[in-house]
C-alpha cells in the first residue's frame, strides 16, 4: 500500500481515536461489568422476605390480586425464579408512580399481601453509564453522543488495521518488553486491536444501530417504503395476532401454560410471564426465558393468549426464528453477550476489560509520542499534552472508582436515606468529576499513583463490606451467599489487587525515570 | 500518478453524506429486489441494519480517494445510479 494512503490513514486514526478514546474507556468498563448485570443486581438485592408462591399457587395469586387490584390486570409480571434479586411472584408498575414497584404474596395464612418495593437501581445506572458513556441528563441525548462517538470509533477501527497492514505479519505477536517506552504501549495497543478486532467491529456496527435506528426507520420509511413501513411494522409485531377484546374470560393456570411451552422446546428455561389484558378474552402473555444454545436478543420469547393456551408467535423464540429474524438476533447476541452462557459471558468481560485497555492505552500511545518527540516542543503541543494525560488519568481512574464506590454505597446506605439511586449517581459523578479534577490540579504522574490506589481501594471495599457485614451483623447490612453474588466479591477483590500492581508499577516506573523529564512536566512515564 | 490529498472536509464530507445516501439506497434496493420482496415478514429490521456497515464502511474507505473532488464525483454516481434504481422499484414493483 502506498505511504501517502498509510499516512493519511495514520492521522484518520489519531484523530478519531483521541476524540473518542476516553469514552470508549467508559463504555466498555461499565459494558464489561453490565454483562454480570444479574450477578450484580443479585449482590446489592436487599434481603427479601416477601414469600414466594410455589408455581402451583400462582393461579390463586393471579386470581386474588386482580380481585383486590383490579388495576394491576392491564399489565403484570410473574417472576418464575428463586434468585435473591426477584422482588416477589406477581409484580406490576404504576405508570404514573414512575420507577415504583406494587408487588404482592400469599402470606401463610392464605391471605394476600400487597406491598410498595422498590428494587435497587444500581445495575441499571451501571448500564446507563455503557450506553451512554456517563453523559448525565437525559437519556436520549447521552446514547446519540454515544452513536457519533461509535461512528468515530468504527473509524478508528477500520484506519488502524489500514495503517497496520503492511507491516502486519512482522508486528502483530511482537511484544518488545523492555525496549523504548513507546514501543511498548504501541505493540499491546496493536495486539489486542488486532486480537479482537471482529468484537470491536461488531460492537461498533451494533451500538451506531442502537443510538439511530429511529432515524434510520424514518430516512427508511420515506424513502425506501413511501411511508408504509408502520403497516409492515405492525404486521410484523410479536403482538399482531393478539386482538382486544374486553369481554371478561377465565384464564388457563401458569403452569399449564409453562407445559405448553416445555413441550415446543424442553430445554427452553422460562424466566417470566408478562400479562396483558389480564382476564379478558383479548390477554396475552409473553413467556420469555433463555437457551443457550441460541443467539437471542437478551432473552428469547414466545407469545401465547392465556385464555385458550393457544401460542400466537415464535418469531423470538430460540430454535424458531426465522430467516429474516436469526441473523438481527445475531448481531444484538454478539453484542449483549447472549448466547452460550456464562463461558460466553466470562469471555466478553474480558474482552470488554481488554476494549478498555485497547483506548487506555491508545491515549497512553498519544502522549507517549508527543512527550518523547523532539520535533514538538513548542509551549502549545506541551500544554496539550499535559491535558490529554491529566484527563486520561482523572476519567480513566476515576470511572473505575466511582463505579467501585457507588456498588459499595448501595450496601452502606440502604434504610439510612430516603432515595439510595440518587445516591448512586451522585456518588459516581462526583469521584468522576473529582478524580479529573485532582488529576488536573497534581502532577498527573503523581496524581496517577493516588487515583488508581483510590481505584484498587474502592474495589477492596466491595469484598471488604462482604466481609463486615458478616462479621458484624449489627451494621445492618447483609450477605447473599449465593454463587453468583459472591462472585461478585470474588471478581472485585481480584479487580482490586490488579489495580494495586498497577499502582505499583507505575510509582516504581514515575521513581526509576528511563526518561527523565524537567521537574513539573512529568506527562509520560510509566504505565 | 498524482499526490494523494489529505482534504479532511471535501473526503470526509462525501464520506458522511454519500455514505449515508448509498446506505439507504443500496438497502432499499435490498428491501425491494432482495428474497421476499418488501413485505416479506419481518424483514425490515434486517434492511434497517445493513445501512450501519454501508454507512460505515463508506466513511472509513472514503480517505483512500485521491481527492476530495474525485470522492464527490464516485460516491455521488454511485447515489445516482442506486437511486434511480431504488425509484425505479417504488415505481414498477408497487
Amino acid at each position: 500500500m502506498r505511504t501517502e494512503v498509510i499516512r493519511i490513514y495514520k492521522t484518520v486514526h489519531t484523530w478519531a481515536g483521541i476524540l473518542t478514546g476516553l469514552v470508549l474507556f467508559i463504555a466498555f468498563y461499565a459494558g464489561a461489568i453490565t454483562v454480570f448485570k444479574e450477578p450484580l443486581e443479585r449482590w446489592i438485592a436487599p434481603p427479601n422476605h416477601s414469600i414466594r408462591a410455589p408455581l402451583t399457587q400462582m393461579h390463586e395469586l393471579i386470581t386474588q390480586t386482580l380481585s383486590a387490584r383490579p388495576d394491576a390486570g392491564k399489565e403484570f409480571t410473574l417472576h418464575l425464579g428463586d434468585e435473591e434479586h426477584v422482588p416477589a411472584r406477581l409484580t406490576w408498575q404504576k405508570k404514573t408512580d414512575g420507577d415504583v414497584f406494587w408487588s404482592t404474596a400469599i402470606a401463610q395464612d392464605g391471605s394476600l399481601q400487597i406491598a410498595r418495593i422498590h428494587p435497587s437501581g444500581l445495575a441499571r445506572f451501571v448500564d446507563m453509564i455503557h450506553r451512554t458513556g456517563g453523559i448525565p441528563g437525559n437519556s436520549e441525548i447521552g446514547e446519540h453522543f454515544m452513536g457519533v462517538v461509535a461512528m468515530l470509533y468504527g473509524v478508528a477501527l477500520i484506519s488502524g488495521l489500514i495503517v497496520l497492514l503492511p507491516s502486519l505479519a512482522r508486528n502483530f505477536l511482537a511484544l518488545r518488553l523492555g525496549t523504548k517506552l513507546k514501543r511498548i504501549w504501541l505493540d499491546a495497543h496493536n495486539l489486542i486491536g488486532v486480537a479482537s478486532f471482529p468484537f470491536h467491529l461488531v460492537m461498533a456496527l451494533s451500538a451506531v444501530v442502537f443510538a439511530f435506528h429511529d432515524h434510520l426507520y424514518d430516512i427508511q420509511d420515506a424513502v425506501v417504503y413511501a411511508g408504509k413501513l408502520k403497516p409492515i411494522m405492525k404486521a410484523d409485531s410479536p403482538f399482531s395476532a393478539v386482538k382486544q377484546d374486553p369481554q371478561p374470560a377465565a384464564m388457563l393456570p401458569p403452569d399449564m401454560l409453562l407445559a405448553r411451552v416445555k413441550s415446543l422446546s424442553p430445554a427452553f428455561e422460562p424466566v417470566m410471564m408478562q400479562y396483558r389484558d389480564a382476564g379478558t378474552r383479548g390477554a396475552s402473555v409473553r413467556v420469555s426465558g433463555n437457551d443457550p444454545r441460541y443467539m437471542l436478543r437478551g432473552k428469547g420469547f414466545l407469545v401465547m393468549s392465556p385464555v385458550s393456551g393457544e401460542i400466537l408467535n415464535t418469531d423470538y423464540f430460540p430454535g424458531r426464528q426465522d430467516l429474516w429474524n436469526a441473523p438481527v438476533s445475531a448481531i444484538f447476541a454478539l453484542h449483549f453477550a447472549s448466547f452460550g452462557g456464562d463461558t460466553v459471558r466470562w469471555c466478553y468481560f474480558f474482552l470488554g476489560l481488554a476494549g478498555a485497555f485497547l483506548f487506555y492505552s491508545g491515549n497512553r500511545l498519544w502522549i507517549e509520542t508527543r512527550s518523547r518527540d523532539g520535533r514538538d516542543k513548542s509551549a502549545v503541543q506541551r500544554r496539550s499534552t499535559r491535558f490529554m494525560a491529566a484527563l486520561t488519568v482523572g476519567v480513566c481512574f476515576g470511572c473505575i472508582s466511582g463505579i467501585s464506590l457507588t456498588i459499595v454505597a448501595g450496601k452502606w446506605l440502604h434504610g439510612h436515606v430516603a432515595d439510595v439511586d440518587a445516591w448512586h449517581k451522585g456518588i459516581y459523578y462526583a469521584v468522576f468529576l473529582g478524580s479529573i479534577a485532582w488529576a488536573f490540579l497534581r502532577d498527573s504522574q503523581k496524581a496517577a499513583v493516588e487515583l488508581l490506589f483510590l481505584a484498587a481501594a474502592t474495589t477492596a471495599a466491595i469484598p471488604l463490606t462482604t466481609l463486615l457485614a458478616w462479621v458484624l451483623p449489627s451494621l445492618g447490612m447483609w450477605v447473599n451467599d449465593s454463587p453468583a453474588a459472591i462472585g461478585v466479591d470474588v471478581v472485585a477483590l481480584a479487580g482490586a489487587l490488579a489495580l494495586l500492581r498497577m499502582m505499583r508499577y507505575r510509582a516504581r516506573n514515575n521513581v526509576g525515570n528511563r526518561y527523565p523529564l524537567p521537574v513539573g512536566e512529568g506527562w509520560g512515564e510509566g504505565i | 500518478m498524482g499526490k494523494t490529498r489529505y482534504d479532511w472536509f471535501g473526503k470526509g464530507s462525501a464520506g458522511v453524506l454519500c455514505g449515508l445516501g448509498l446506505a439507504v439506497a443500496v438497502s432499499g434496493l435490498f428491501a425491494w429486489l432482495g428474497p421476499g420482496g418488501l413485505y416479506a415478514p419481518n424483514k425490515f429490521q434486517l434492511n434497517m441494519w445493513l445501512m450501519s456497515p454501508i454507512w460505515l464502511g463508506v466513511i472509513s474507505f472514503c480517505f483512500l480517494f485521491r481527492s476530495g473532488l474525485r470522492a464527490w464525483l464516485w460516491l455521488g454516481g454511485a447515489n445516482a445510479l442506486a437511486f434511480v434504481g431504488l425509484y425505479a422499484c417504488r415505481h414498477f414493483l408497487s
